[in-house]
């Protein structure tokens, strides 16, 4: 063997020398390779100045557009040119290369390298996709030359430009998310494109009936708002009519510019993954999100969704019945049709309990989980589990998110149906205590159920209580009318219908059909008590489980 | 961390993994002291790659302690981590980079000095595991062994107090784990302990000081490879005594003595089985003699580990 180094003791590396981080440089030195790198940077280029030329050329020649203008030109082109390297290319890349390292199984190394959990998040997040942020990087002299060239004011690009940052960071975390906890490599893969297309296309509908925050999620505000300043002058004229009826990002009484809110919104939850991440790395059997977090998560996104719904109320700008005219009060006869703010108010409800049940699951230790946690507590000399520890029980903070949630929907409900579009209508305070129990019913009978039977349990619950009813119940209207009765009272066993069955039954707005007017209040009233009484049971349940291994525990000990 | 002479390397009580009802390690103590070559032996299933998950901190046990040179690694994580060095089963490697580079990023991550200081570490640690020449190769293109050995001198790298090397030696063929052998030896000889698992006892029982046989996820016998066997209860040898003439007094002398059973006539040999102590063995030969009995010659048999293991692992499928 050869005379050994005398090497320093070893040091942590810093966090913030992003350049310095061994996991980000072995990505450019496994990524950046000059002969696959040189093939991928040719076919970049030269779509980039195929788009460049083209839409110059076209512009120029073929529209007569001034030499500012068709400069302009290529802008859009290459914007969506660049979003797919980033958005696709990159996201594809960040989940796809993080399960390919537990598929290799080359990720033990890297959790047991001493490195900080950030370190490791942004050396993957930045590392895995360098090539596409290379690529994009090769697109943007052309950019720059049509900024130049077409005289494009930096109010128009730069904030356009920020949030494409932000969106690329947010897709990548969402990537590296998904690419963590999914096991299987290609469910990665397709989980984390499938929901950044979630992200980028369904779940932004929401804004159409009531819940404005979700586009936010997205570049698409910021994109509108900067469109005109890129576009040739002729077409940016036309489109900046839409743009100057288009109300700012309002939250409450504030109204901000869409890309600050955009960066703003977006960055809280880039925020929220950088922590799931940290946790997973610090330890890999750790919940995604604490119980304290989880919680401030979940009223963070009811503020977000109250604050900037209820200033569009007023104007009418929320209903969807609007449709377009929400950006132009041409029609000044128009009022929102009843059942719209009921099936608002339903919708909200739903999507509460969505978020309640996704943060109550993430919350919830499993039954080994909950042993290790009284094992060690014993061993620490501790009589009972730390309130905020993974393995102690999830159930107060999903009552705490529970009656959140409720206030939350109440509040939107309030503002819909007591605005001015529905005179001498109003929600009384019984209607909060029905939420309140709607949401923790469902959502604490969700949460103790999966702490008490673990997850197979409640994926056969969702399949046959959540799901099965819905579908059976759906069929059986679509017979006929002599099975609306029924037909009601099966959905209505759905904890999902509650938020619906609810703002149907309790709202003096709601004008039910003929056929399910009777049924419907009876079925969720019965449903609620059912739901209710099933979800004490369970807590009794879980109390009961949890004193025996506290005791069965201690008794090992002793 | 200052730790005296007396703290063990390894300091693993009441272990217990559990995943949902099926319990892999169950009830396991243990201690190894520094510098020593420890092997961990038992068939598969036996609990060897939890135990080992474990003690890399890669995974909770579910109840027990385990310490470190004296850190609890469950209490203190990131210390626990800079003394340990892990070579898991099946070796991984990533598919997209240089053998050099490889080391070169574990090197940085473990912020072993400068670039310079980092590329003689990679340097000393191939030539450690005799894989200079293929520096510049691809992972993806080394042969199973090499592999191994490029793992191996990843795990070197930080010159961790404790290395645990999971199957270390499976694809090397018989140089390359004489070279393993030695290089543990070595490492084991410079203050590191080296806990080593092993589905082949006998491979283990050539390169390691002290072992231990888990089966089913309990520990079923430890120390040096012949306290294991007695331990497995496995005393028992089969002794030929070659006579000149006068078989049958001999085989009648034989009979009557404790622990001999199994006996047979064989041309001028007496064959048997004897369970006893080696006291006890000599003192049959001192018998024979006594007895006027011309020996010429006296060979004893004992059974391989391998059938010590078959057998314990046979015993607890039967029960």
């Amino acid at each position: 063997m050869s005379s050994e180094t005398s090497v320093p003791p070893p040091t942590r590396h810093v966090m913030w020398k992003p350049w310095a981080n061994p996991i980000f440089r072995r990505f450019c030195r496994s990524r950046l390779r000059p002969r696959s790198l040189g093939i991928w940077l040719l076919v970049t280029v030269m779509i980039a100045g195929f788009l460049f030329a083209f839409s110059d050329v076209l512009g120029s020649k073929r529209f007569s557009l001034s030499l500012e203008d068709s400069a302009r030109a290529p802008l859009i082109p290459l914007l969506w040119f660049q979003a797919f390297i980033l958005f696709v290319l990159g996201t594809a890349q960040v989940s796809g290369g993080i399960t390919a390292e537990r598929d290799e199984g080359v990720i033990d190394y890297q959790r047991l390298i001493p490195m900080s959990p950030l370190s490791k998040v942004f050396g993957y997040v930045f590392g895995l996709p360098i090539r596409e942020y290379l690529l994009v990087f090769a697109t943007l002299p052309f950019t720059a030359w049509s900024l130049w060239k077409g005289n494009v004011e930096m109010q128009a690009w730069l904030p356009l430009y920020t949030v494409f940052f932000t969106s690329t960071l947010l897709y990548h975390f969402t990537g590296l998310v998904t690419g963590t906890v999914v096991k299987n490599r290609r469910w990665a893969f397709l989980v984390s494109i499938g929901l950044v297309f979630c992200l980028y296309t369904i779940i932004p509908q929401l804004e159409k009936v009531g819940l404005v925050f979700f586009k936010y999620l997205t570049m698409a505000p910021v994109y509108s708002e900067c469109l005109p300043g890129l576009l040739p002058k002729p077409v940016g004229a036309v489109v900046s009519v839409g743009q100057q009826l288009a109300p700012s990002a309002k939250f409450f009484n504030l109204d901000f510019p869409e890309a600050v809110f955009t960066v703003f919104s977006q960055g809280g939850l880039v925020l929220t993954f950088v922590i799931m991440l940290r946790r997973r790395w610090k330890r890999a059997e750790s919940h995604l999100l604490g119980k304290l977090w989880a919680t401030l998560f979940f009223i963070w996104i009811q503020i977000l969704l109250l604050g900037n719904a209820l200033p569009l109320v007023d104007s009418g700008s929320l209903f969807p019945s609007r449709g377009f005219a929400r950006y132009a009060h041409l029609d000044f006869n128009w009022v929102p049709n009843r059942m719209e703010a009921v099936g608002m108010s339903g919708l909200y409800g739903l999507v509460t309990l969505v978020l309640l049940f996704i943060l109550g699951g993430m919350i919830t230790p499993s039954p080994e989980y909950q042993i290790r946690g009284w094992r060690r507590a014993r061993k620490q000399g501790r009589r009972s589990l730390p309130f905020l520890s993974d393995a102690a029980t999830g159930s107060w903070f999903v009552a705490l998110m529970a009656i959140a949630g409720a206030v939350g929907w109440y509040l939107f409900t309030q503002a819909l149906v007591e605005s001015r579009w529905y005179p001498g209508h109003v929600v009384p305070l019984s209607t909060l205590g029905y939420f309140i129990a709607i949401m923790l019913a469902a959502g604490l009978g969700f949460q103790v159920l999966l702490e008490t039977r673990g997850g197979r349990a409640i994926g056969l619950a969702t399949i046959l209580i959540g799901v099965a009813p819905v579908m059976i119940g759906a069929v059986m209207f679509a017979i006929g009318e002599w099975l609306y009765t029924t037909a009601s009272w099966v959905i209505g066993a759905s904890p999902l219908s509650l938020p619906f069955y609810a703002a149907g039954s309790l709202l003096s707005l709601s004008n039910l059909p003929d056929g399910v007017e009777r049924a419907v209040p009876r079925a969720f009233h019965f449903w609620l008590l059912v739901t209710s009484l099933v979800t004490v049971w369970l807590i009794t349940q879980l109390r009961a489980a949890r004193k025996q291994m506290a005791q069965r525990i201690l008794e090992d000990e002793t | 961390m200052i730790t005296s002479k007396e703290t063990p390397a390894i300091d693993i009580r009441d272990l217990r993994v559990d995943y949902g009802n099926f319990v892999a390690v169950d009830d396991l103590t243990l201690s190894v002291p520094s510098g020593e070559v420890f092997g961990l032996v038992g068939p598969n299933g036996a609990g060897k790659t939890s135990t080992f998950r474990v003690l890399t901190t890669l995974m909770e046990p579910t109840y027990g302690d385990v310490f470190l040179d004296g850190v609890d690694i469950l209490e203190d994580l990131e210390s626990a981590r800079r003394i340990v060095g892990y070579m898991p089963d099946l070796a991984p490697v990533p598919s997209d980079l240089k053998v050099w580079e490889f080391l070169d990023f574990h090197a940085a991550a473990y912020g072993l000095g400068t670039k310079l200081q980092r590329r003689e570490r990679v340097a000393e640690c191939l030539e450690e595991v005799a894989l200079t020449d293929q520096r510049h190769s691809w992972c993806k293109q080394l042969s199973r062994g090499q592999t191994q050995r490029v793992v191996l001198a990843k795990t070197l790298l930080h010159r961790p107090r404790v290395m645990i090397l999971d199957e270390p030696a499976s694809g090397l063929d018989p140089l390359a784990r004489r070279d393993l052998r030695q290089a543990l030896r070595r490492l084991a000889d410079k203050g590191a302990t080296v806990f080593v698992s092993s589905h082949i006892l006998s491979e283990l029982a050539e390169m390691c000081s002290s072992l231990c046989v888990m089966n089913k996820g309990r520990l079923l016998a430890s120390g040096t490879a012949e306290q294991v066997r007695q331990q497995l209860g496995s005393t028992e040898r089969t002794l030929t005594a070659t006579l000149l003439g006068r078989q049958d007094e001999a085989a009648a002398w034989l009979q009557s003595q404790s622990g001999v059973h199994r006996l047979q006539l064989a041309g001028e040999q007496v064959i048997f089985d004897f369970t006893g102590s080696d006291d006890a063995q000599a003192g049959l030969m001192e018998g024979l003699i006594a007895q006027g009995l011309r020996l010429r010659a006296f060979e004893e048999k004992r059974s391989s580990f391998e059938d010590i293991l078959v057998e314990v692992a046979e015993t607890n499928r039967r029960s």
